[in-house]
């Protein structure tokens, strides 16, 4: 099932495009990396997927109709995001930050109901952290904090999560945890999940479909065995030799 | 014991000891009243006559002042703090007082000498004016500091752009005081000293229906605020409006520190130093336990300072701005110290 879709989609800042029209699409389940040097437009991309900022023109169709036709609230219960940014207040709690996933759902007090309170403490366990639900986040590790944020995300019950470089600032096995973790989420929770990273030889044996960027140039979009096989992958990266995987 | 016991016992506690300070207020002062007398005073019986002028005219307006002014800067600091993410975030750091000081100085100063008499002399409206210059001057200056946080990410940045708009608005009430009358200036100095002896009888009323419509206003804010602790871009994620709800945010705060400004004066340090001795003690980020815990520790330590400011020996009272950061930068030393270890 499509989940989301582009047409002749243009992003940029003030009117002002950076990448020319993009058209993909998302299926359910799928998981799909997004690539591309620095500065060449994978955070708008991002930011205008997830309707926080306009689109210069073009249009997203989140399961089938136009994203900006939702309510905050009800876009709030479909696209889950992850952040390099990290909340940073000394005393918040795990537990506080993974039960913010469900303020979209909760009353104006955010008073957490029983059946909230199972959706936070599943979402923990999906992710491997019941352990750590009453400690302080800003006491964690990159990759325990990471792992919060994902399970936030889990508790927010979106079908579709972006992540922007969630292997980022993370020790080498934190990020095979992470990568299966993901792979785990899209397999047994049907999520559809994009994400960028710069890991190219961790993601090349996870994903499903590639995306990848450059600056100016038009967005490529194809699936990793395609790309491997037409050599874009090495001429991209101007690598000698074709990735053997 | 568990967290949630241990805060309702602390807040049993804090519950005794702000009535003990409560009582102590209207119990000590430059005339010492027996104990005696003043038990008959607040429990019926007529009592010494004396005794009840001071009770009542004196020391009960300004026990409530200083509780309510507490409460009020308090809060409004824990406000600024969550809204700017940044735990120097307060009215007196971000210039808001100053703001509140600069409304207030034009009303004074300016109707003085445009009108010949100063609207200090007019009674509730007066009241009504000199709180609405406070208003906008606070919310203002808000406003220009949360355009300017837009733009710069650097949060230090943002504090000195706060104490330069302080320097401002400083220089322009210097500028309204040198082509004032004598007795205005007179009426705005000893204002901008601080006090919370000014509300007296006549005016408690109005003050603390304002205050307590704030106060009852900033429990609402909870469930947004605790989004907002996650950064703007997940808070909106979640479906927050951020922009309406950060001029919400500062509408509160600033109407906050103006009502407080514009009847005591600029006090300075409550609002920087009570959210974090708050947080310390509930070690808590959960503004549904921080706002009220905030108001509670802000009156036992404004009515303590109070007391100070008021000890038994001095002739007069202290400046409450001088116990104010007697007390509050300690306190706000020791937070930052703790933080970084």
């Amino acid at each position: 099932m499509e989940v989301l879709k582009t047409k002749d989609l243009v992003v940029g800042y003030k009117d002002k495009a950076i990448l020319p029209p993009i058209n993909v699409s998302l299926n359910e389940g799928s998981m799909i990396a997004l690539i591309g040097p620095n500065g060449a437009g994978k955070s708008t991309l991002f930011k205008t997927l997830t309707a926080h900022i306009k689109a210069v023109s073009g249009e997203i169709e989140l399961f089938g109709k136009e994203l900006h036709s939702y309510s905050a609230k009800e876009k709030a219960t479909l696209i889950g995001l992850v952040l390099t940014e990290r909340p940073d207040d000394m005393f918040l709690k795990v537990y506080d930050v993974v039960a913010s996933g469900r303020c979209p759902y909760t009353n104006f007090f955010g008073k957490m109901r029983d059946e909230d309170e199972t959706i936070i403490k599943d979402s923990l366990e999906i992710v491997g952290i019941e352990h750590l639900t009453e400690r302080y986040f800003s006491a964690l590790s990159d990759g325990e904090r990471q792992k919060v944020m994902i399970a936030k995300t889990i508790a927010q019950n979106t079908p579709i999560i972006f992540m922007d470089e969630p292997t980022a600032f993370i020790d080498y096995p934190s990020k095979i945890e992470l990568f299966n973790l993901m792979k785990r989420l899209c397999k047994e929770q049907n999520k559809t999940i994009v994400f960028s990273s710069h890991d190219l030889e961790l993601l090349l044996r996870y994903t499903d479909d590639i995306w990848i960027v450059s600056k100016g140039k038009e967005l490529i979009s194809s699936s990793k065995d395609n790309l491997l096989d037409k050599g874009i992958i090495r001429e991209y990266f101007n690598l000698k030799e074709d990735i053997k995987i | 014991m568990s967290r949630n016991k241990l805060n309702i016992s602390i807040i049993i506690g804090l519950i005794i000891l702000g009535t003990i300070l409560f009582i102590l207020n209207l119990f000590v002062g430059s005339v010492s009243i027996p104990f005696r007398d003043l038990f008959d005073v607040i429990f019926g019986d007529d009592g010494n006559s004396t005794v009840r002028t001071i009770v009542y005219e004196y020391r009960l307006p300004q026990a409530i002042t200083a509780l309510l002014a507490g409460a009020a800067l308090s809060v409004a600091g824990l406000l600024m703090q969550t809204l700017f993410r940044n735990p120097l975030a307060d009215p007196s750091m971000l210039g808001v007082s100053s703001g509140s000081s600069l409304g207030v100085a034009v009303t004074i100063l300016l109707t003085g000498i445009l009108g010949k008499s100063a609207l200090s002399s007019f009674g509730l409206w007066s009241n009504i004016g000199v709180s609405l210059a406070a208003f906008l001057g606070a919310t203002l200056v808000l406003m220009l500091i949360l355009g300017f946080s837009s733009r710069v990410r650097n949060m230090t940045t943002l504090i000195i752009i706060g104490l330069m708009i302080s320097y401002l608005s400083g220089s322009i009430t210097d500028i309204l005081k040198f082509f004032s009358m004598k007795e205005d200036i007179h009426a705005f100095v000893i204002w901008g000293m601080g006090t919370f002896s000014a509300v007296g009888p006549s005016k408690i009323l109005f003050f603390s229906v304002c205050i307590i419509i704030g106060l009852f206003v900033s429990l609402f804010l909870c469930k947004n605020l605790n989004i907002l602790l996650l950064g703007d871009l997940y808070a909106e994620n979640l479906g927050l409006n951020v922009k309406r709800n950060n001029i919400i945010i500062i509408l509160v705060s600033g109407y906050l520190t103006a009502i407080v400004t514009a009847y005591c004066g600029p006090i300075a340090f409550l609002g920087l130093a009570i959210p974090h001795l708050t947080r310390f003690i509930f070690r808590s980020s959960d503004h549904r336990t921080l706002i009220p815990a905030t108001m509670l520790i802000g009156m036992i330590v404004s009515m303590f300072c109070n007391l100070v400011a008021r000890m038994p020996g001095f002739e007069g009272n202290l400046p409450i701005n001088a116990v104010t950061a007697f007390i509050g930068a300690p306190i706000v030393i020791w937070v930052i110290f703790k933080k970084n270890n």
